[in-house]
């Protein structure tokens, strides 16, 4: 399964850089929970890296294509296990998003990720060439929207947009129509309004509105926008320093371990830091596509898109959110942010993007 | 590596192959553009917007604690403190650290047992100040309210609750020399204005606290220190200890002026009293009864208080001293006597019989002893206060030249003490009526004018300066209390005021008006009650009518106005030499000779302490004087015009 020769393919650079991400992460969190309550979160970090370190191998080594041919089988137990949550689920933070296992809580929808995407690339690839069919996308769409409904159920809206990114990378990639893509938006356009009225809760509503004028709410939902602006801007060229920052330090950036790391990682490291940091999230994202154009079948292209689909799209919001620039989601930064299940399956998901690019010369 | 390839040379792709590839580029092409606007954006907040960033991010975690600086503690001339400084606790309310004002206010109004109204009513009147800055909830709260503040801080029930320690000043009990001190509160808005003085600033607003507020205010200090996101403190950056206020020496000596406070409650009298060195101008005692506690405004005064101070029909806000008008009576007789004396128009051995009463310009004026005083020389008729013969005197002399020396002597003008908004007295002159009525004065005014009543109005301090000046052979010393201030390295004395003046009065002149004013302590005068064996006590008793005879008895029982006699005693011990000189004013207090006994008592003192010996202690006299009427409604102001609406007032010297 496992061929000599494969090893000299495994994209060590990607490695390295992820490695590096990790690092950050773990020096991160533990400048901004030494001095409080979660002060061990770091330790957990380094377990996590360490389950994902395995997972990242067992993706690695089993060729993507097996996978694949049993795409169904992981779809179908990512379903059952998110209809679990509903059922069996912890709370935390006023969701149901985690099956609790004796040493620690599984989030099944950071791998309903994966399984999505290893379905759609599937899917996709057993599609008939050139451009998908309304059916095509419709399928596609059906295996999206019952994972999409499940998470967004929990409530957890913000993964289970994930799962839409990923959606629509592979279906673009395998050559929907460019106007089929412009109908999306304008659909996206004239819903926004409706969805405002009908679909969203209060607490969305209060995020959005305060994003546009964060002082209506300086104490509220506004807060943590302003906050993670004066983070940032306040860490200057070359930063405060490694658990200097007092945003961070003095817990006037709430949860900074989490979703806010990047804010107080601006603030310690500066700007130097952060080009540093953004530097190394496009190194992977950009070499990841390099894999997914090198990749040796349409099914390996897709799947490599997928996955960094919803990799490149939360880290990208994330980051925008940690300068203030777009509403407070909680999304996480994949890599840095503390979070077990969100390590382990961005792991498993780049030792199948390698998995691609490692057998880009096989048959 | 990060470039945009364009697929591998030389291999013909198929054309679904094609465009996926092409599709790959688009997104990378997406994917550098969000990356490099981000990078721009950080660019932009981190470099460009820094310093903004860094201010803000320093207002959130860094707070500055105003430090207050302790005013200067005052002393008496003997080094005992007279104003001194405590701690105070103030528990106040950060409005920028409360996530919940509404719960903040309903729990911190239960702990500290006020009413939210209350609360509300205080948060209300700083709501234009910024939110960092703590308000003020309560002032000099007890230990019980701030023991159950901080346990429930403690508790992090109320973090937005902060309790500070501030020094508050400590004025002596029983409201002592309150109208000498004045008193302290936060800066007005126009002081604010006007004087570089701080929002919350402690400043004198009265007395010699708002006089030499500079000298006694100190600089405050600050602490900056880190707090955390909860609004704690985690630690102190950096800390600038306040400089205290100088300590600063009065002229007044502590016993003086508690003996003379007794004297005016042991007799139950409002009133005042300037009592100082006749050489020098220091004051040794100065009383105005009523009187406030200071101590209720140091630590802010409720609105209940300050209204019912401001209502109070006595006026106790009122410094009698400098600020009260009061007719003089008899003891504007000495200026009167002196003018005719300096003018040439008589000598001291000048006599005039006494009727009981006599003739002027048409009218009948009477003396107060209707069996009349027979025939009296200058110095008889000081001792006996004999009206007839003043009355023969001022319209010998006139009343311009009453005028001249009167102010000579340094009545109806300002005596220049280091206090602030005193008010001038009233001598009449021809002049003075030209301009103010446009009216010619009439030789008859000058008959009353004689025995101080009529137009003539003085302050009490001005009295003090004019018995000085005869005590001292005529120099119009100034009245002060600044003695010394210690600037850091020990006391170093402050040079009296300069003086206001020679009154250029012959030593004969004076001789004669000593000889007088020794023989109504010491002989047959009105006096006695002053007289001290041994220690040659000159003064001279007064009485002054609120209101005429006849309107008195119209009056009777129709009013609730005090209509009892104002008493003033005026003096200086010893004869020869004086050390002390000083006026005793008692509102209402019906006769010159109960203001002598408490000047008695305050010359008692002062001697007594100066030779050592135990203090005196104050015996009122045997049947204890009638009470003032519980309602008293005679401003202190009135008292000079209810004089001079009747022209015809007659002396009421017994």
């Amino acid at each position: 399964m496992f061929e000599r020769r494969l090893f000299y393919h495994i994209d060590l650079l990607t490695i390295i850089v992820l490695a590096v991400l990790c690092a950050l992460g773990v020096m991160m969190i533990y400048s901004t929970t030494h001095n409080g309550p979660n002060s061990t979160l770091y330790v957990k970090q380094l377990y996590a890296i360490a389950i994902g370190v395995v997972a990242f191998g067992v993706c690695l080594a089993i060729d993507y294509r097996t996978l694949a041919d049993n795409s169904l089988v992981f779809y179908f137990v990512v379903v059952v296990l998110l209809f679990g949550v509903l059922l069996f689920g912890t709370t935390g933070g006023g969701a149901r998003r985690w099956i609790p296992l004796p040493f620690f809580a599984f989030q099944p929808s950071e791998f309903a990720k994966i399984c999505v995407a290893l379905t759609l690339a599937k899917f996709f690839d057993e599609s008939r060439r050139g451009s998908p069919s309304m059916t095509d996308l419709a399928v596609g769409g059906a295996i999206t929207l019952v994972p999409f409904l499940l998470i967004a159920k929990e409530p957890d809206l913000g993964t289970a947009i994930t799962l839409l990114t990923i959606l629509l990378g592979i279906s673009f990639l395998a050559g929907m129509r460019m106007r089929l893509l412009g109908i999306l938006l304008v659909v996206a356009i004239v819903a926004a309004p409706v969805a405002w009225r009908y679909a969203l809760k209060d607490y969305q509503k209060s995020r959005i509105s305060t994003f546009i004028d964060p002082e209506l709410d300086a104490r509220g939902a506004g807060y943590q926008q302003i906050q993670a602006r004066i983070s940032v801007g306040s860490g200057g060229a070359w930063g405060n320093g490694f658990m200097k920052g007092t945003q961070g330090q003095l817990r006037f950036l709430p949860v900074a371990w989490n979703d806010f790391v990047f804010s107080v990682f601006a603030e310690e490291q500066g700007f130097v830091g952060v080009i540093v940091a953004l530097g190394l999230y496009l190194f992977v994202i950009v070499r990841a596509l390099e894999t997914a154009r090198l990749a040796k079948d349409r099914l390996g292209a897709y799947l490599v898109l997928g996955i960094l689909s919803a990799f490149a799209f939360q880290v990208m919001y994330n980051i925008t959110m940690s300068a203030g620039l777009v509403p407070v989601r909680g999304y996480t930064l994949p890599l840095m942010s503390s979070g077990g299940s969100s390590m382990i399956a961005t792991l498993a998901g780049f030792g199948l993007i390698l998995n691609v690019r490692m057998r880009r010369f096989t048959n | 590596m990060l470039g945009i390839p364009t697929g591998s040379p030389g291999v013909a792709l198929p054309d679904d192959r094609r465009k996926l590839v092409t599709r790959l580029i688009v997104v990378q092409y997406l994917v550098v553009v969000v990356f490099a606007v981000l990078a721009l954006a950080f660019w932009y907040f981190q470099v460009v917007q820094h310093e903004k960033f860094r201010e803000l991010a320093e207002n959130n975690h860094q707070r500055t604690l105003g430090l207050r600086a302790p005013r200067g503690v005052l002393f008496d001339r003997g080094g005992k403190i007279l104003v001194e400084n405590r701690d105070s606790f103030v528990i106040s309310l950060v409005r920028e650290h409360s996530r919940d004002i509404d719960r903040t206010i309903r729990l911190l109004a239960r702990v500290v047992g006020l009413s939210e109204a209350e609360v509300r009513d205080t948060i209300r009147k700083h709501r234009s100040e910024p939110s960092y800055r703590p308000i003020p909830i309560v002032e000099d709260a007890t230990l019980a309210q701030v023991s159950a503040v901080t346990a429930h801080r403690l508790d992090t029930e109320l973090p937005e609750v902060i309790v500070e320690r501030v020094p508050t000043r400590r004025y002596p009990a029983d409201a002592m020399a309150a109208h000498i001190f004045g008193y302290v509160s936060e800066a007005t808005e126009s002081q604010l204005a006007h004087d570089g003085l701080h929002a919350g600033d402690v400043v004198g607003q009265a007395g010699f606290e708002k006089i030499y507020n500079s000298l006694l205010m100190g600089v405050d200090g600050a602490r900056r220190v880190v707090v955390n996101s909860l609004g704690r403190e985690i630690r102190t950056v950096e800390e600038v200890p306040p400089s205290g206020g100088r300590r600063v020496q009065l002229t007044i000596d502590y016993d003086v002026q508690r003996a003379t406070e007794e004297g005016f409650k042991g007799m139950g009298y409002a009133g005042a009293a300037v009592v100082l060195d006749p050489n020098t101008g220091e004051i040794l005692s100065y009383v105005s009864l009523p009187a406030y506690d200071p101590n209720a405004f140091a630590a802010g005064i409720d609105r209940a208080t300050w209204a019912s101070l401001n209502t109070d029909a006595l006026k106790p806000l009122q410094d009698r001293a400098i600020q009260g008008r009061y007719s003089p009576g008899s003891t504007f007789k000495m200026a009167v006597a002196a003018a005719a004396l300096e003018e040439g128009i008589i000598t001291p051995d000048f006599t005039v019989t006494c009727h009981g009463g006599q003739d002027f310009y048409g009218r009948v004026f009477k003396c107060w002893r209707k069996e009349g005083h027979g025939t009296l020389d200058l110095r008889h008729a000081i001792e006996q206060s004999c009206d007839v013969y003043f009355y023969t005197l001022g319209k010998m002399v006139g009343v311009d030249a009453i005028n001249k020396w009167a102010t000579r002597l340094g009545l109806g003008v300002k005596s220049g003490i280091d206090l602030p908004n005193e008010v001038t007295g009233l001598v009449p002159s021809s002049q003075w009526k030209l301009a103010k009525l446009g009216e010619k004065w009439y030789p008859g005014e000058t008959i009353s004018v004689a025995i101080g009543q009529g137009q003539v109005s003085v302050t009490p301090v001005s009295m003090a300066v004019y018995m000085a000046a005869l005590a001292n052979g005529g120099k119009r010393v100034t009245p002060h209390l600044l003695r010394a201030v210690d600037e850091g390295n020990g006391w170093k004395p402050v040079p009296a005021p300069t003086d206001q003046g020679e009154s250029g009065i012959k030593p004969e002149t004076m001789a004669a008006i000593h000889d007088g004013l020794w023989m109504v302590v010491n002989a047959g005068g009105t006096g006695g009650n002053a007289r001290l064996q041994g220690y040659d006590v000159s003064g001279k008793t007064g009485t002054a009518q609120v209101i005429s005879l006849e309107g008195a008895k119209a009056l009777k029982g129709r009013t609730d106005l005090d209509l009892r006699d104002n008493g003033w005693f005026v003096f200086f011990a010893p004869r020869d030499n004086p050390q002390i000189a000083g006026v005793v004013f008692t509102e209402h207090g019906e006769h010159g000779t109960n203001a002598a006994l408490i000047a008695r008592h305050l010359m008692e003192t002062f001697f007594a302490k100066k030779e050592g010996r135990p203090l005196p202690v104050f015996k009122p006299p045997a049947p204890p004087p009638p009470k003032p009427p519980v309602r008293v409604t005679t401003p202190a102001t009135v008292v000079g015009q209810a004089a001079s609406r009747q022209p015809q007032a007659e002396s009421r010297e017994p």
